[in-house]
């Protein structure tokens, strides 16, 4: 059986992540960061920012040391969202960055994300180099003479806005009346600027950025937006509201009228408004993400890929196709990467595609969610014993032979108006279920599921 | 190319190599760490000198103080005396400072310091190294991890006032004297001329006072690597002129002629001047020369020798009382009425101070101190024949009163002689003194022949 121990540090393809402390220390921040910097073409500058957890300022201080040690130059942003971070590493051509932050995880997380030359993630092969060269612990140190600098970009913000301001109306999205949960994270940083300098309305809530215990759990999901953002809206007579995770790569929104909306419709709302809009017809998701893609995608003409859960399918799915074939890219979590940004997760991004397309179609946001198919979901988790899961999906699918299999990832299977998918967690020891079904919830048919995978625990 | 194990030392006293492929990011971190967990936590002082590794590793050192809970204080570049000094008087639980002293370039260390601002005895070394070696840090949680706090101008005025209680700074400002300086680059171009300038009212010419540069020549201020400075002190028609070490803790003397005063006369010429305000007696290493003896002999006070080592002196120092100590040969002048630790500072107020008071020439005071002639070197020996050349000696003068403290040291009628062992390579450090040329160079040349024979 698999401990607490084995759950507070996680180390692969996507990076480092941990408890601090309990599972992530010094010595990891220290031996990934000189792997990073091993890692890069030599020359050019990194960026490294990071999210306002306490830890951040220890990881950052290995980070820096590490990647001066191994000749780069870094630029540090101090505490900025990650897209921030991303579209600084292409302003400045730099070689790469980190950004440091657990995103959605609890305050006493901490990671290490990595991206690359062009400010994407790294690919599943780099990913896999950066490993080896972490595993190996042989780092490219340089003598002396030849060590980093150390600067720091404390305006790195600026230039963001401004891109994004070329992208979207600012003059007439700012008119709208906006709540906005920061969930003591980076957002606040970004929306307090767009007041400032551009006249938006955004009303913050847990706007302080805090280092040790955040508002809430900083995931962006239905029950979070519930929790205290959604109550708002009416009293405060808002048009939308938006919940942002720590860094603010991940969005969840609130209706006018007061109801916490799944996050999963934020990848299909903004598949129905980028659609029509470019010469992109590939949606590129997961194979747990909602049918109402498919839906959305099929009005437009359009199709979606479906590609394994993480961040690493996507990353990789993204690069086999040119830039100008995708509408949109992004997962049920509400991190979403669109064309016009050159494929970062961007929350703040995402919220002002939301905005565009409600001031495009002159509706209210409640009106645009009800305009869809009603769609229920369901999701739910088995702790299981790793071995046996290859039993557990050959049972599944002889239990299910009508259903169109797909193997992507895990077993999914879909009927014409539901489907479900049991895959093993990336980042838990857990089996996780999912199920969906056009009207209400397939309830029949996730008691069955959680039944059978639990046969095999 | 030295060989590999010297551009590596991890030891008793701390941590020192050459940065890049020995002296790691994660290895400074990982002391810094253990250093940490070591101090219990707090606040802890982190300071450097201007190698250019000292950015990366007082990241890398901050990483690990954080790491283990510490809150750390950045005072950034300064000498490392003003360091200990400010660890000290802010009660913080430790410090750190980034030098490698003396050492070339591509060397960095890190220096260790209690909670008084001291190096860190024996025993507490011992401790240390075995905590790094178990690896069993503390690892600070997320609520418990504190920050950086920049704190870059408080210490070295801190320093300054110190050094001023025990000089009469006005008499030395209204001789505005002519005083040249090189600060090597190091930490002393930061701080050194606005104290000569500013706080002494000198009229001062300076050379290697940048610290974004690298050393311009030898770390090490002894005479043959001072050309610079000794022919800018008369052309320039200076006064005196001081030379620094990297992190500000060692001094030379240059005379109004151009001439480097040797070492031991400028300790000697310190320990007159403490002994003229204070009460107490002195602490030197064995291979210091006979002038303190005389000096202090002059106003009545005893010297304590000790082992060579800073470490040792200091350690003697606090045991006895002590008003002044110091290394001759290597330029350390401790004074515990400022700080106990070698400190330049200090040294350079002191001389400023006697020539005020006395109205002479530097070369004058230091040409009355009595005159002793000394030699220095250093013999390569075979692993297992230490024991033997050592008898060797013993045997060869009978009569000579021996002092077994640190190595072999021979008291004769017409002179001494030290012997002792490197702590790092198989090599004998020799030094020999006498009143007179003749005698010096006949005993030095007797302890070579032996050790060659």
């Amino acid at each position: 059986m698999v401990g607490e121990a084995a759950r507070s540090l996680r180390i692969s393809q996507v990076g480092l992540r941990g408890v601090v402390g309990a599972g992530m220390t010094a010595a990891h921040v220290l031996d990934f960061a000189s792997a990073f910097g091993t890692f890069l073409e030599p020359g050019r500058c990194v960026v490294v920012g990071r999210d306002p957890r306490a830890s951040g300022v220890m990881v950052r201080e290995g980070v820096v040391a590490a990647l001066l040690a191994c000749g780069k130059d870094v630029v540090d942003l101090g505490i900025a969202p990650s897209p921030v971070i991303q579209h600084t590493i292409r302003r400045l051509d730099a070689g790469g960055g980190i950004s440091i932050g657990a995103s959605h995880n609890a305050a006493e997380w901490n990671a290490l994300k990595f991206f690359g030359r062009n400010a994407i993630y790294l690919s599943t092969a780099e990913a896999n180099e950066l490993l080896d060269i972490y595993h190996l612990k042989k780092f490219n140190f340089v003598e002396w003479n030849q060590l980093g600098t150390l600067l720091t970009d404390y305006h790195a913000l600026d230039p963001y806005l401004e891109d994004l301001a070329a992208v979207y109306d600012f003059e007439a999205l700012r008119k709208f009346r906006v709540v906005v949960d920061c969930c003591s994270g980076t957002s606040s940083l970004a929306l307090r600027r767009m007041n400032e300098r551009f006249g938006f309305q955004f009303i913050l809530i847990n706007e302080k950025m805090r280092g040790v215990a955040f508002a809430h759990e900083p995931a962006t999901n239905k029950d979070m937006v519930a929790l205290q953002l959604a109550p708002l809206m009416q009293p405060l007579g808002a048009d939308a509201g938006f919940l942002f995770d720590a860094d603010s790569d991940r969005v969840a929104f609130a209706t006018e009228d007061g109801a916490a909306i799944s996050e999963e419709m934020v990848l299909p709302m903004l598949a129905d408004y980028l659609l029509p809009h470019g010469a992109g017809k590939l949606v590129i998701t997961n194979v747990s993400t909602t049918a109402l893609v498919d839906e959305v995608a099929a009005r437009h003409g359009g199709e979606v890929v479906r590609v394994a859960v993480g961040r690493q399918a996507a990353i990789d799915a993204l690069s086999t196709y040119r830039p100008e074939q995708i509408a949109i890219a992004g997962e049920g979590t509400g991190a979403t990467m669109m064309p016009q940004f050159r494929f970062i997760y961007d929350g703040i991004a995402s919220m002002l595609a939301l905005l565009s397309m409600m001031r495009e179609r002159d509706a209210r946001l409640s009106q645009i969610v009800a305009s869809y198919p009603k769609f229920s979901i369901l999701k739910g988790q088995v702790p299981l014993v790793t071995h046996r899961i290859p039993a557990l999906l050959a049972s599944l699918r002889e239990r299910y032979p009508d259903g169109r299999a797909s193997v992507v990832d895990g077993l999914r299977v879909d009927w014409p108006d539901r489907w479900f998918h049991v895959r093993v967690s990336q980042t838990e020891p857990v089996v996780r279920i999912i199920c969906e079904q056009r009207g209400d919830a397939p309830r029949e048919l996730y008691g069955t599921l959680i039944e059978l995978v639990r046969s095999f625990a | 190319m030295p060989r590999r194990e010297h551009l590596l030392k991890i030891g008793v006293s701390g941590i020192r190599g050459v940065v890049g492929e020995f002296l790691t990011p994660a290895l400074a971190c990982s002391f810094a760490q253990a250093f940490g967990t070591y101090v219990g936590g707090g606040r802890v002082i982190l300071g450097r000198d201007t190698r250019t590794s000292g950015e990366m590793l007082t990241h890398a050192v901050s990483c690990g103080l954080l790491a283990a809970g510490c809150e750390v204080v950045d005072v950034g570049i300064l000498p490392t005396p003003t360091i200990m000094i400010y660890v000290a008087a802010t009660h913080a639980q430790g410090g750190i400072a980034l030098t490698a002293s003396h050492n070339p370039p591509e060397y960095n260390a890190l220096k260790l310091f209690n909670a008084q601002g001291l190096f860190f005895n024996n025993y507490e070394r011992a401790e240390l190294l075995d905590l790094y070696h178990q690896s069993d840090f503390h690892q600070a949680a997320n609520e418990e991890i504190c920050g950086v706090i920049p704190d870059h101008d408080k210490a070295a005025k801190l320093h300054f006032e110190k050094v001023l209680a025990h000089v009469d700074a006005e008499r030395i400002r209204k001789r505005k004297f002519r005083v040249a300086l090189d600060a090597v680059n190091g930490a002393g171009a930061v701080t050194t001329p606005g104290f000569l300038r500013d706080t002494l009212g000198c009229d001062l010419e300076a050379i290697a006072i940048d610290p974004t540069k690298v050393f311009p020549r030898e770390a090490e201020p002894k005479p043959e690597t001072l050309g610079e400075i000794a022919s800018l002190v008369p052309r320039c028609l200076r006064e005196i002129g001081f030379a620094q070490d990297p992190d500000g803790d060692r001094l030379a003397v240059i005379d109004e002629t151009g001439v480097v005063l040797d070492n031991d006369d400028v300790l000697a010429l310190a320990v007159d001047a403490a002994l003229r305000r204070l009460p107490g007696d002195v602490v030197v290493n064995l291979t210091t020369s006979s002038v303190i003896d005389d000096v202090a002999a002059a106003h009545g006070r005893r010297v304590y020798r000790t082992p060579v080592g800073e470490a040792n002196v200091v350690e003697t120092m606090q045991a006895v009382n002590a008003v002044i100590g110091g290394e001759g040969s290597n330029g350390g002048i401790i004074f515990p009425a400022v700080h106990l630790c070698r400190d330049s500072y200090t040294g350079m107020a002191f001389l400023l101070d006697r020539m005020a008071e006395t109205g002479e020439k530097i070369s004058t005071l230091a040409a009355r101190l009595p005159k002793y002639y000394r030699r220095y070197g250093k013999v390569a020996y075979q692993h297992g024949r230490l024991g033997t050349l050592m008898q060797n000696l013993e045997t060869r003068f009978p009569a000579a009163e021996k002092d077994r403290a640190d190595g072999l040291k021979l008291l004769l009628p017409e002179g001494w002689i030290h012997v002792r062992s490197s702590n790092t390579e198989p090599l004998l450090r020799v030094a020999a003194e006498a009143r007179s040329q003749a005698v010096v160079e006949k005993l030095y040349a007797e302890v070579l022949g032996l050790f060659k024979g």
